[in-house]
This record gives structure tokens, C-alpha cells and sequence, in this order.
């Protein structure tokens, strides 16, 4: 009996202490991880190799994790840090890690799936990305698009006019579309973000496309405007169809992934406070000519001598350039982040509130972005993950470019020379412009041209563990969201403006629209790794996607204001126009990675993809892809200096729509006798329409030299377009004047050669930089339709071609010595090659970025000069050196080549700019104690440029964000340059 | 075992419902009623729209029609300070000739054939519609969209001529041949045949229309009444196709009336309303720099007394432009929301007439040669009854009668008579034809 229970006793005593044992042989490792100049590292990964444990470092790089058994493997992840793998045993539980910075990015996780991630060093694309320290680590950044100038290869981005708000241009790897979506598609946190523009339509006034255009011109923002930088982690670009082939029939421009700042699950709460303080100027003045009697005569004839003795007499010249373009706007920027979380929950939020003046009285931006994040594991299998913005912005931005009426502050500031007199009287009345239409300074004080945004982003991934064993992993990945907004624009031009009043215009007018935009879109993944004991593993991936938008534009033109009111009943006469977009879009994809070793990774995939866009929405277009990457430096030996050696290989197809409504045939109203009519309009649609489609074939190679000090990256591209989308004639007996068809092929082929290097590392001085080049080139290889002029304003001032053989961004234009079509080549609006030249040194407690950009060649239609010319307010009027005979001066040659050739507007927009500077200081962290970090620093914006070009920037649009017809410039609202003061505390 | 429920039961439910409801449903134009939805199964109010659109689609760009053959026919000057080509393109001034992708020249052919193509598609709608909801009613609507299509084509022929025209343009991707290329008779040939299938469906379509006409079609908005529209443009073209006979049995099942107003007929409306068109042959008195003057010999052509000088207004100062003046304004519209005539009965007595002296029936000409000139306040005719005498005093009294309707030109051209057209700058040029549009071939 006794020993039974001792048996028993024992037994139990057995059993509970082999599970003792597990319970009890565990420990506590900590440490701290820090960089190589011994500042922690907050926010690092700490995971136990061969299980799920996992913890991140908290503010001071401080990290506790609890391992089972006595001795353990630790990976540690940190971005732009080189992964390290430390043993930990239990007789020596602290374990302080410092990681070298991973400049070359080997280690860093890629997006390469629509649900995966792929380590750089196993990519077979050359995908650029960029994280948070790199985007808005140097200078404050307006938007997120503007942040990205000169730091990745491929890309062209061009900035559409200095209007606070934004309006950004981006081409990934040369044009990719005639008429159709020229932008990238832009996800965050996996919510398509739809970056579309809305006119405020000032056209009413402005008469911009009066004379036929299909552009307004009213200089719209696109909507990728509304995102804040500082939100951002990392971005990543996809530029073309080997990359892109699972976004499918949206990707054709590129895909622009962007992923935000989350929480940190290490039991610890982190608080980041900036504030930054700054101004910003003109970046470039033209100055104003300098006039004399002669000269007076010569331009506005003999009855304004008088006029201008009188105001030299009484000192009333006045250079009007200061006076509407010499604001020193001021630019605030104040920033408040908290993150923290624990095992199971982690939070990160983040509020920004942006406060910029322009260098145009009444101009400006305020934003206010609120963002919170939070991440969650419910069970052990499975975790949800939580993305909220909202965004409320206003823009004043102000009324210039391109018009036909003489009212916008750009084009009126051109007529009116230095003698003229616009100030208001003590009274506040403002004098009639006697040169143009319009009092430029009336103009300025009294309208508003208004835009407004309130958006809201909404998206959740839920990750659910379904499988797991030695062999095998299946995960399920559901995804969607919401993203949704309203923008409204409000433009008011009062019935006392000099162009409004005493039948000059119509008493008034108060433009309003209200664009409301919806779309949503989920997804469901299967994600199923295989590994087989060879070390050959395999991963499957297969889901289903749906995106919707839907958009519903209306714009009230109200005139013949009554009195000083704006509301739209308050008129005389109102005019409404409404326009609205529906889309549906459905596709499937799979995909299948092999990777064995790490020495070759293969993949392929397809997506398939309908769309209500195309002329059959229930027609599945397909768009494979294939890659491969072969690192061959993990099978033999490359001698000590190389290090890494990848070849790589990629294939992709990605499609793009027409535009909206090209698929339909309408009817449009018209009005007889009191009876409304449906008359068919003149575009004939077509229902056989399919997506755009293109193929990209990208191969690579990429050296590591000196255990990854220095890196080389080489990449070549042919990216072909197929069945462009164009507009063409039909035989007007259809009743239709022309109609849409897929009619032109387009080729890009391109280089893109990045150079990373760590020059420098030492314990107080590090320097990395990174020098980039990239060049593409573009031609139309089929063209089913007779060669056509498209965008700008026609042959004699310089416009684009579209004619087999040639660029599609060939600048041409009327010449006494033409080509065999009439016309000749004066430029190409895409630049020979940019280069950047990107560094970060520094040196014990002190940070020094900046940042050259060089864009070579690329031509623009410059038609500012052309405007000012003739109206004899040149700056450069009367100097000499542009005509080929030295006889005539500058402006008069020019206005003397109108209508003979259109080479004088026609410009090289090369640059050379210093983008970013910065310089910052960080207080010793040992000042407080470890518990705190402060920074402070100066940084600026476009300080230095350097170019030829003859107005205020070569980067410039007047059409906007339109594929074909960017690089026009009609009295733009000029860029600026802009100057900061930042301080930072994080605790 | 949660796990296992989700990865074998929820996971292929979830596909399953994925793929089930992968089908896209086509989404309808949000914007504009479409071709497609209406012609599938229009709705009466539907109908409706595409008559009121024929309506307005006829009066597209007429300016440029009534320009073009006005100035060719050497009734009028048009006068643009921001477009030369008025002065030079059409009176062949110098070197300039017309040009085939110009918008006096696409502009009146795309308005007519838009308006065809509003025809061919309430056409189809009320084949389909179940809002028809008798065979009548369908005839009758299509009776009158033949009709109007046989008017847009001849004003299409008009400029066309001997280029041919394309009758049958129902399917875009598939167009019909030119009729009548070098062979301008064929084009009528086939636009009375047109007319006459018009015809036999407006006689089988009952006692009314299923919508509702303009108020320029007062009068004439019943199937019966309607048809008489149809003849008289029959009569029009059987004249320029000179087969005399048919010409005036169209005439008499017509609305011609010898005794009756001559202004009874169809017409364009405009008005001031918001949206609506303003008549585009007006001018204000006296405009300068955009204006429409008269060629002068208009005037000094006329038999004292003719009370239709009053559509050449005298102005204050005399206008002028490219080499060419001119002191009287192109008064033929007495405001800017004077209707523009389709066919009226003047027309219809001057055809009358014209067949007559054709037939050699000199007397039942020369009754409505009188009618014409005594509305005019003009004594009778007092010429001879040669039929050569009596083609110059018709064609007299269609000069004044019709100025500036766009016929001076075509009648110029059916007597062989274009070299007679006043030349006011030397090496200017009476045009024969338009050019064939540059899309068409």
C-alpha cells in the first residue's frame, strides 16, 4: 500500500517533473540592440529560430524574451540593418546585439506577391523601395510623390506647378499609355488608393480649352496628394509588368505599394514629437524688363510715353514679379506619433498637421492626417491587422496657367508692364488693368479658388494560421478595404473683378464641384509552403480579388451673382454638369515559388482579370509572369572581394483600360422648341474594346563587393505596349466623327545602374551613399491610324507627334526646313538619362544628408516666354545672343519666328538640383538618461538649381497628369524652394 | 479541430461563393442614355427624345451649309475677321481651292449623317419597343424617319454631287457604297426611292404619330398630313432629277397649294429659351467684322418694286472685307429666333411652274410664275412663251424668291449655268461641288 503511493507519489512526481522540466527549462534572455555607433534601436525584431516566439526592442533598443530550453538561436530584424543570428545560452542570458546597417538592403523584405514578401537577396526584380529614415528622414516633405524625386531609378516625376496642394506626375520606366490611366496604382496597407483628379473647372473662365482642347487646364492635384509621408514605413515601386503581372489589368503604369508605421508588441510605449518650422520662396526670379522711352513706343506705341514718364516721374515702376510671386510663405509641420503594444496588441497612431503659405498672397495648404493602426493576435492562429486615416485638407490655389480670356494671374502678370499702376486706392478700389483684362492684383485679393478633401482609408488583413506542420504551412489571407472621399472646390470670382464687371464677364460667378469617390476592394489568399528535405522548398499562393469605384462628379456654374453672394441660388443663371464612373473589376491569381537553397529561385504566376471597363466585362484577360534569380554566389566562391552575385530574370504582362466610356455609344441631350432630345453623340464607342497590354522583360545583375560595402545593381528592360487606345476618325457617313479603338503598339526599352557604397564606417564617421543612373527610350512601333499631332497647342508653337518609327514624346513643330511630314523634330520631352547622388554621413552625434538630382536633356514647350514676348515683358527682351544673325534682340527674334518655325519654344528642361539638404544634431541619449532622444536640424528643399531653361522650373505641366502633354508650360504657378527648422523629441 | 473545420468546410465555401459570384454585370453608361439600352426596348418617352433629337440634329451646323452654298452660289459674302478660308476657300480666291477635311466642308456632312443616324436608331428602337403597340404606330415612325433621312442625304447630295453619296450607313462597321459617283442622278434616284418607302409607311400608319413633332411641324404632325411633307420634298427631287411628270404628281399629293400662303411649310424653330439654338443665319443689323452681306448684284439685278429686296437690308456703312464689299446686310430673318424653312409652298409654285415649262404647258407655268410675282408686287409676267424665256424668268423668281435658302447654287448648276455667277475678284472660282470629306476614303 505504502509503496503503491510511493509509486504513485513517484509516478506523478515523474510525470510532473518531465513536464517540469519543459516548464522549468526556459529563460529570460534581454540585451539591447544597437547600431554600430551604439545608439538603440527601437523597434527591432527578436525571433526565436524554429519557433513562433517573437518580440520587438522598445524605445532604447531594450528587448526581454523568454526562450524554452537552455540555450537558444535569436534572429534579429531591423530595416536597413543587416539580419544577425546570435546564440544565447542560459548561464549568460544578456545578449546585447549591434547590427551593421544593410545599406546594399540584401536582407530587407520585398513585397513580391499580392500576399508575400520575398527577401531582396532572393528577388528577381529590380524592385526600388524606400523606407520611412529615407523619405522624410532629410527635409520636411510636402507629399508623398514629391518625396520620392531622384531616389529611385526608373522614375520620372515631375512636379505640375509650384500651387500649394500638390499635382505630381509619375512615370515609371517611360510612358506606358496614350490615352489611357498614365499614373501608378498606388495600394496602402493592401486598399487600392485611388489617385484620380477632379477639375475646379475656373475653365468657366479662363476659356483654357476654348479653342478645342480636351484638357481644362485648371491645374488640378491628384489625389495621391491627401497621403502623409510621415506615416509611411516603406514604399516599394513596382515599375513594370515583370514586377507588376499580378496587379493585373490595373498595373500597366507601375504599382506604387506603400505600407505604413505599425505598433510595436513589446510591452512599451513610444512617443515621437517633431515640429517643424520653415518658409519657402520662388525658387528662380526672371526678373522684369527694364524700359525706356523707346522701348515704350516700340512695344506699346507712342501714346503711353506719357504714361511712363509720369510713373518714372512720381516713382511708381513697380516690379510686379515681388509683388505676386515674393511671399515668403511659411510652412509648419507638426507631428505627434505614439506606438506600443503588447504580445497580443499593438498600436501605433499618428497625427500630422501641416500648415503651408505659398509664395502667392491667398495661397495655401493645412492638412491634418490622423492615422491609427493596430494589430492583433486573437489565437494563436490567427492575427488581424487594422489600417484608419482620415485626412482633411484645403488648398487655396490660386488661379493661373494656361487661358484664352487674359484673367489668370499668370498670363495677365505677362501683359502688364512696370508702369502700370494695379494698387487699390485708400478706398480699396481697385484701378482697371489698362493692358490686360484682368488687375492681376484685384484678381489675386479677391478670388478663391478653393479645394477641399476629406478621406477616409479603411483596410483590414486577417491572417489565419489554417496548417502547420514540419513540412508544411497554409495560411489563408483575407484582405480589403475602404477608400473613400469627398472633395469639393469652390471658386469665386465677385462680380467687382475688372473681367467680371460692366459686361466684361457675367457679374460673377461662383464655380462648385463636388466629386465623391468610393471604392472598396477584397481579397482571399491561400499561401501554402512546402519544404522538402533537400532544402528545396515551395510556395503556392492562389486568390480571388475584387475592386470597385465608384465616382460621381458635379460641377454648378452660378453667374450674374447677386451682390456679394456665393450661393449658387443667389445667381441669375446656373448651369450643372454631372459625370459619374462605375467600375467593377474581378480576377483570380496563383502563383508558384521555388526556391532551392537560395541558390535559384523560380516563379511563376498568372492573374486573371475582368473588368466592366472592357468592351466584354465577363471576358478573363490573362497576364503571366515568369522569373527566375540564381545567386551564384552560394555555390562557388567568387574570391574574397565579391561577395554577392545574382543574375536575374523576369517576364510580365499587365493591362490598362480605356478611358471611361469608351466602351459606350451615347446619346447626348440636346435642347428644341421646349422639348429635350436625345441626339447620338459624335464618339463611337466600342464594345469589342480590350485592356491596353503590356510586356515587360527585365534582366539583371546585382555584385556585392567587400562583404556588401559596395553594391551594383544593373538592370535592363524592354517593356512593350500592345493595342493602345486611341481615338481615331471613322468616315463621318456613320454619323460619328471618330470612335475608340486598341490601334498602336509602343516599345520602351531602358538601363537602370544603381551603385551603393559604405565608403566610410568607423566608430564616430559612417558615410553611405548611393549613386544611380537611368535612362529609357520609347518608340511607336505600330500605328494603324495616319501619323497625328496631340497635346499642346499645335505645330507652329511645338507639340507631340504620334508617328510609327518615332517617340511617342517627340516635340515637333512647323520649320522652313521641315521633314518629309511638313514638320520637324525640335526635342523629346523624355530626358536623355537622370542621374541621382544620394549620401548620409555621419559623423558622432551629427547627421548630414543631401540629395543631387540630375535630369539631362528632355525638352519643354515653353510658352511663358512666348506670352511675355509678346506682350514686351520679357525679362531677357531686349538682350541679344538667341538670333543665329546677332541682329535682332531676343524678343523680337522670337516673335519673329511665330508662325516660321516653333524651335524658339521648344527648350531643354535638363536640370541639376540639390532636392535635399539636412543637417541635424542629435543630444547625447545619455543626457536623459537613455529615456529620451532629441534632435534638431536644418534642412531645405530645391536650394540649389542649376539649368538652362528660361522660365521658373523646367519640371512643369500645364495638362496635368495626362500621358501625352506633360512638359507644356503656360504662365505656371512658379515652384518654390523652402527652408526648415526641425526639432524632434522621442521617449 | 477549429482549424481543421475552417481549412476543409469554410475555405472551399468561401472559394466556392468567389467563383460563384465572379460574373460582372455590365454596367449601363452612367451618364448618357445609350445606343444600346434604347434600341433593345425603348419606352415611349424614349422615342420621344430620339424624335425631339432628329429635331435638333437636323439644324447642326447649318450656318456652314447656308454659308457654303450661299457664297458659292454667289448670293452672299460671308465675312470673318477670325477665319480667312470664308473669303478664300469658297469664292476660289487666288489658288484657294476647298479643301476635303475643312469644317465647311465635314461640318453640314457629319450634322446630316449624325440626324441619319438618329433616324436608323429610333428605326430600330420601335421595331424592338413594346411600347409600340400596333403595326401602325410602327410604320408611321418609321415613315417618318425615312423621310427625314431622304431630306438630310439630298442636302448631303447638294454638296456632294457627282462624288456619290452613301445611302445606307445602318451599320458603322459596314457602310453601303457611294450611289452615284459621276452619276448624280443615281444619288436622287435612290433618295425618291427612300422618299417613296417613306411614303407607303406613313399611308399604313393610321391616324397618329406616337410622339409628339415641334411646332415647326404645325400642321403637319399627323401620319396623312406628314405625308404630304414627304411629297413635296419628292417633288424636289424629281425636279433636279427633271422627271417632270413624277414632279408634279408629288406636288399635287403634297401641300401645294397655287392659291394658298407661301409660307406654309415645315421649318427649323429656334428661340432665346435657355439651351436652345438661336437662328444661326442672323446677324444684328449692320455687324461688323462677323457678318453676312449681300453680293451686290442681288440688288441691282432687281425689277423695280420687288418687295423681296427687303432680305437685303440696306446698312450704314458699307462693309468690307478680302477685296469684296458690300452695302447690304443678308436680311432674309427678322430676328434671332426666326425659324429657317425646310419646304414651303413657294418652293412648291416655283416647281409647279418649272415642271409646266419643262412639259411645254407654258400657260400653267406662267399662272404660277404671276402668283409668285404678284406676291412680290410685281405686274404679271410680260415675256414670251419660249420655253427659253420662261426657264430665265423662273429661275428669276427662285433667285429672289428663295435667297438665301441655299438654292441659287444647285439651280445655277441644274441649267449648266455656274459660268453665268458674278466673279467679283479676278481668278476667283464658282465651285461645281464640295469635296469628298478626307475621313470617307
Amino acid at each position: 500500500m505504502k509503496y503503491k503511493i510511493l509509486a504513485r507519489q513517484l509516478g506523478l512526481t515523474l510525470l510532473l517533473l518531465g513536464s517540469a522540466q519543459f516548464l522549468l527549462a526556459q529563460f529570460m534572455v534581454s540585451g539591447r540592440v544597437t547600431d554600430t555607433n551604439g545608439e538603440g534601436l527601437p523597434g527591432a525584431t527578436i525571433v526565436v529560430v524554429g519557433t513562433q516566439m517573437g518580440t520587438t526592442s522598445d524605445n532604447n533598443g531594450d528587448y526581454k524574451i523568454q526562450v524554452p530550453g537552455t540555450q537558444a538561436r535569436l534572429s534579429i530584424f531591423y530595416t536597413g540593418y543587416k539580419t544577425m543570428t546570435v546564440e544565447a545560452v542560459n548561464s549568460s542570458p544578456r545578449v546585447d546585439v549591434v547590427l551593421d546597417d544593410d545599406f546594399a538592403g540584401l536582407n530587407e523584405v520585398v513585397i513580391s506577391g499580392l500576399a508575400t514578401n520575398v527577401k531582396r537577396a532572393n528577388l528577381a526584380n529590380a524592385v526600388s523601395s524606400i523606407t520611412s529614415s529615407e523619405l522624410v528622414g532629410t527635409t520636411v516633405q510636402s507629399s508623398m510623390d514629391g518625396a520620392l524625386y531622384g531616389k529611385l531609378t526608373g522614375v520620372n516625376i515631375i512636379s505640375n506647378s509650384g500651387a500649394p496642394g500638390g499635382g505630381t506626375t509619375v512615370k515609371l520606366r517611360g510612358i506606358t499609355t496614350l490615352n489611357g490611366n498614365s499614373q501608378p496604382l498606388y495600394i496602402v496597407d493592401g486598399v487600392y488608393y485611388d489617385n484620380s483628379s477632379f477639375a475646379a473647372n475656373v475653365n468657366f473662365i479662363s476659356q483654357a480649352a476654348g479653342q478645342g482642347s480636351n484638357s481644362n487646364q485648371d491645374n488640378p492635384s491628384n489625389r495621391v496628394a491627401d497621403l502623409d509621408p510621415e506615416d509611411i514605413d516603406r514604399i516599394e515601386v513596382l515599375k513594370g509588368a515583370s514586377a507588376a503581372a499580378i496587379y493585373g489589368s490595373r498595373a500597366a503604369a507601375g504599382v506604387v505599394i506603400v505600407t505604413t508605421k505599425r505598433g510595436s508588441r513589446n510591452g512599451n510605449v513610444g512617443v515621437n514629437f517633431s515640429q517643424s518650422i520653415g518658409f519657402q520662396q520662388q525658387l528662380r526670379k526672371l526678373g522684369v524688363r527694364q524700359w525706356d522711352e523707346a522701348k515704350v513706343e516700340a512695344s506699346f506705341g507712342a501714346a503711353q510715353v506719357p504714361n511712363y514718364q509720369q510713373a518714372v516721374q512720381s516713382g511708381k515702376i513697380y516690379n510686379y514679379e515681388d509683388e505676386l510671386y515674393g511671399e515668403k510663405g511659411l510652412l509648419s509641420t507638426t507631428r505627434l506619433a505614439l506606438n506600443g503594444g503588447s504580445e497580443k496588441f499593438g498600436y501605433f497612431a499618428g497625427i500630422t498637421r501641416k500648415s503651408e503659405d505659398g509664395i502667392v498672397k491667398n495661397t495655401g495648404y493645412d492638412k491634418t492626417s490622423v492615422r491609427l493602426n493596430l494589430d492583433s493576435k486573437v489565437f494563436s492562429w490567427a492575427d488581424l491587422q487594422m489600417s484608419m486615416n482620415y485626412v482633411t485638407s484645403t488648398a487655396d490655389r490660386g488661379f493661373f496657367n494656361n487661358d484664352n480670356t487674359s484673367t489668370t494671374l499668370g498670363v495677365s502678370y505677362v501683359s502688364t508692364p512696370s508702369w502700370a499702376n494695379l494698387f487699390p486706392d485708400e478706398k480699396g478700389n481697385y484701378p482697371n488693368n489698362g493692358f490686360a483684362p484682368s488687375n492681376f492684383l484685384q484678381t489675386r485679393d479677391l478670388v478663391t479658388n478653393n479645394e477641399k478633401v476629406n478621406r477616409i482609408l479603411g483596410g483590414g488583413i486577417g491572417t489565419f494560421r489554417l496548417w502547420n506542420n514540419e513540412r508544411n504551412g497554409l495560411n489563408l489571407i483575407v484582405r480589403g478595404g475602404v477608400d473613400q472621399y469627398t472633395l469639393e472646390t469652390r471658386s469665386i470670382f465677385p462680380r467687382e473683378l475688372q473681367f467680371q464687371k460692366d459686361g466684361n464677364g457675367t457679374n460673377g460667378a461662383s464655380i462648385r464641384s463636388v466629386a465623391v469617390s468610393q471604392g472598396s476592394n477584397i481579397a482571399a489568399f491561400l499561401v501554402h509552403t512546402y519544404t522538402l528535405e533537400n532544402n528545396l522548398s515551395f510556395r503556392t499562393q492562389a486568390g480571388i480579388t475584387q475592386e470597385n469605384l465608384n465616382q460621381d462628379y458635379t460641377n454648378a456654374i452660378a453667374t450674374q451673382l447677386i451682390g456679394a453672394q456665393t450661393n449658387l441660388n443667389q445667381a441669375g443663371s446656373i448651369q450643372v454638369n454631372q459625370n459619374r464612373l462605375k467600375q467593377v473589376d474581378k480576377g483570380f491569381f496563383a502563383q508558384e515559388e521555388a526556391n532551392f537553397k537560395d541558390i535559384v529561385i523560380a516563379t511563376v504566376g498568372i492573374r486573371g482579370d475582368k473588368s466592366s471597363r472592357n468592351g466584354d466585362p465577363n471576358k478573363l484577360y490573362y497576364y503571366p509572369k515568369a522569373s527566375v534569380a540564381f545567386n551564384v554566389h552560394e555555390i562557388t566562391s567568387l574570391g574574397k572581394s565579391v561577395n554577392q552575385l545574382k543574375f536575374r530574370a523576369a517576364f510580365g504582362q499587365s493591362g490598362n483600360f480605356g478611358p471611361f466610356g469608351a466602351t459606350y455609344t451615347p446619346l447626348t441631350p440636346i435642347i428644341i422648341d421646349g422639348g429635350t432630345g436625345s441626339l447620338i453623340g459624335s464618339t463611337l464607342g466600342n464594345t469589342t474594346i480590350g485592356p491596353e497590354r503590356q510586356t515587360e522583360i527585365e534582366t539583371g545583375l546585382d555584385i556585392g563587393l567587400f562583404d556588401s560595402k559596395v553594391n551594383v545593381e544593373f538592370t535592363y528592360y524592354t517593356k512593350n505596349i500592345k493595342d493602345l487606345i486611341l481615338l481615331v476618325n471613322t468616315p463621318n457617313a456613320t454619323g460619328f466623327s471618330n470612335a475608340w479603338q486598341n490601334a498602336a503598339d509602343l516599345e520602351n526599352k531602358g538601363f537602370e545602374i544603381a551603385v551603393d557604397a559604405t565608403p566610410v564606417r568607423e566608430k564616430h564617421l559612417t558615410w553611405n551613399t548611393r549613386l544611380s543612373f537611368w535612362r529609357n527610350t520609347a518608340l511607336i512601333s505600330r500605328l494603324d491610324v495616319p501619323a497625328f499631332n496631340l497635346g499642346a497647342f499645335g505645330a507652329s508653337l511645338g507639340t507631340y507627334r504620334i508617328e510609327q518609327g518615332q517617340s511617342p514624346t517627340q516635340l515637333v513643330g512647323i520649320d522652313p526646313s521641315p521633314g518629309e511630314n511638313g514638320l520637324r523634330v525640335f526635342g523629346n520631352a523624355e530626358p536623355d538619362f537622370q542621374m541621382s547622388f544620394n549620401n548620409a554621413i555621419r559623423y558622432k552625434h551629427v547627421q548630414l544628408n543631401f540629395l543631387f538630382h540630375w535630369k539631362k536633356g528632355g525638352e519643354n514647350v515653353n510658352l511663358s516666354t512666348l506670352l511675355s514676348d509678346i506682350f514686351g515683358t520679357s525679362a531677357d527682351y531686349d538682350n541679344k545672343g538667341i538670333d543665329p544673325t546677332n541682329t535682332l534682340a531676343n524678343g523680337p527674334y522670337r516673335l519673329s519666328q511665330l508662325g516660321v518655325s516653333a524651335q524658339s519654344w521648344v527648350e531643354d528642361a535638363g536640370y541639376l538640383r540639390l532636392r535635399e539638404l539636412g543637417l541635424s544634431y542629435d543630444l547625447p541619449s545619455s543626457w536623459f538618461k537613455d529615456k529620451a532622444m532629441f534632435r534638431a536640424g536644418i534642412s531645405a528643399r530645391n536650394l540649389l538649381n542649376f539649368f538652362k531653361y528660361s522660365s521658373y522650373d523646367p519640371e512643369v505641366s500645364n495638362f496635368g497628369t495626362s500621358a501625352i502633354s506633360s512638359n507644356v508650360e503656360v504662365t505656371p504657378f512658379p515652384s518654390a524652394k523652402s527652408f526648415f527648422f526641425t526639432i524632434g523629441a522621442s521617449f | 479541430m477549429i482549424r481543421r473545420n475552417i481549412s476543409k468546410i469554410i475555405l472551399p465555401m468561401l472559394l466556392a461563393i468567389g467563383f460563384a459570384a465572379c460574373d460582372i454585370e455590365e454596367i449601363e453608361d452612367p451618364n448618357n442614355p445609350s445606343v444600346g439600352a434604347i434600341t433593345q426596348n425603348a419606352s415611349l418617352s424614349e422615342i420621344q427624345n430620339l424624335v425631339t433629337g432628329i429635331e435638333g440634329g437636323m439644324r447642326l451646323n447649318l450656318s456652314n451649309y447656308y454659308d457654303g452654298v450661299g457664297a458659292i452660289g454667289r448670293e452672299i459674302y460671308r465675312f470673318s475677321t477670325s477665319d480667312p478660308r470664308f473669303t478664300s476657300d469658297l469664292l476660289g480666291k487666288g489658288g484657294a481651292i476647298l479643301d476635303n477635311n475643312t469644317f465647311y466642308t465635314t461640318n453640314p456632312y457629319i450634322g446630316r449623317y449624325r440626324t441619319v443616324k438618329n433616324a436608323n436608331i429610333l428605326i430600330e428602337a420601335v421595331e424592338k419597343s413594346t411600347s409600340i403597340s400596333s403595326d401602325a404606330l410602327r410604320n408611321a415612325t418609321k415613315g417618318y424617319a425615312n423621310t427625314i433621312k431622304a431630306y438630310q442625304l439630298l442636302l448631303v447630295w447638294v454638296q456632294q454631287y457627282d462624288n456619290g453619296i452613301r445611302i445606307d450607313v445602318a451599320n458603322p462597321d459596314n457602310l453601303g457604297p457611294f450611289v452615284g459617283e459621276g452619276d448624280h442622278k443615281a444619288a436622287l434616284r435612290a433618295i425618291a426611292l427612300l422618299l417613296d418607302e417613306g411614303l407607303t409607311q406613313l399611308n399604313a400608319g393610321g391616324s397618329a404619330f406616337p410622339f409628339r413633332l415641334g411646332s415647326g411641324f404645325t400642321g403637319f404632325d399627323t401620319p396623312d398630313n406628314f405625308a404630304k411633307v414627304n411629297r413635296a420634298i419628292a417633288a424636289r427631287v424629281n425636279l433636279y432629277n427633271e422627271n417632270w411628270d413624277a414632279a408634279l404628281t408629288a406636288l399635287s399629293n403634297s401641300f401645294f397649294d397655287l392659291n394658298g400662303d407661301l409660307n406654309t411649310g415645315v421649318f427649323h424653330t429656334y428661340s432665346t429659351a435657355g439651351g436652345d439654338a438661336l437662328n444661326p443665319q442672323w446677324y444684328p443689323a449692320g455687324a461688323k467684322g462677323e457678318s453676312r452681306v449681300v453680293q451686290p448684284s442681288f440688288v441691282s439685278d432687281a425689277e423695280a418694286g420687288d418687295n423681296r429686296l427687303s432680305k437685303a437690308a440696306l446698312r450704314n456703312e458699307v462693309e468690307f472685307q478680302d477685296g469684296l464689299s458690300s452695302n447690304y446686310d443678308l436680311a432674309v430673318y427678322a430676328t434671332n429666333a426666326s425659324p429657317i424653312p425646310i419646304i414651303r409652298n413657294e418652293e412648291l409654285i416655283l416647281i409647279y411652274a418649272e415642271a409646266n415649262i419643262r412639259l411645254n404647258k407654258p400657260a400653267e407655268a406662267i399662272i404660277a410664275l404671276n402668283r409668285i410675282r404678284n406676291a412680290a408686287n410685281l405686274p404679271d409676267y410680260t415675256g414670251s412663251n419660249s420655253s427659253g424665256d420662261l426657264i430665265d424668268e423662273m429661275l428669276r423668281q427662285r433667285r429672289y424668291s428663295l435667297f438665301g435658302e441655299g438654292h441659287r447654287w444647285v439651280d445655277m448648276r441644274r441649267y449648266d449655268r455656274l459660268g453665268t455667277l458674278p466673279i467679283d475678284r479676278a481668278g476667283d472660282d464658282v465651285w461645281l461641288k464640295f469635296p469628298r470629306p478626307a475621313n470617307e476614303d
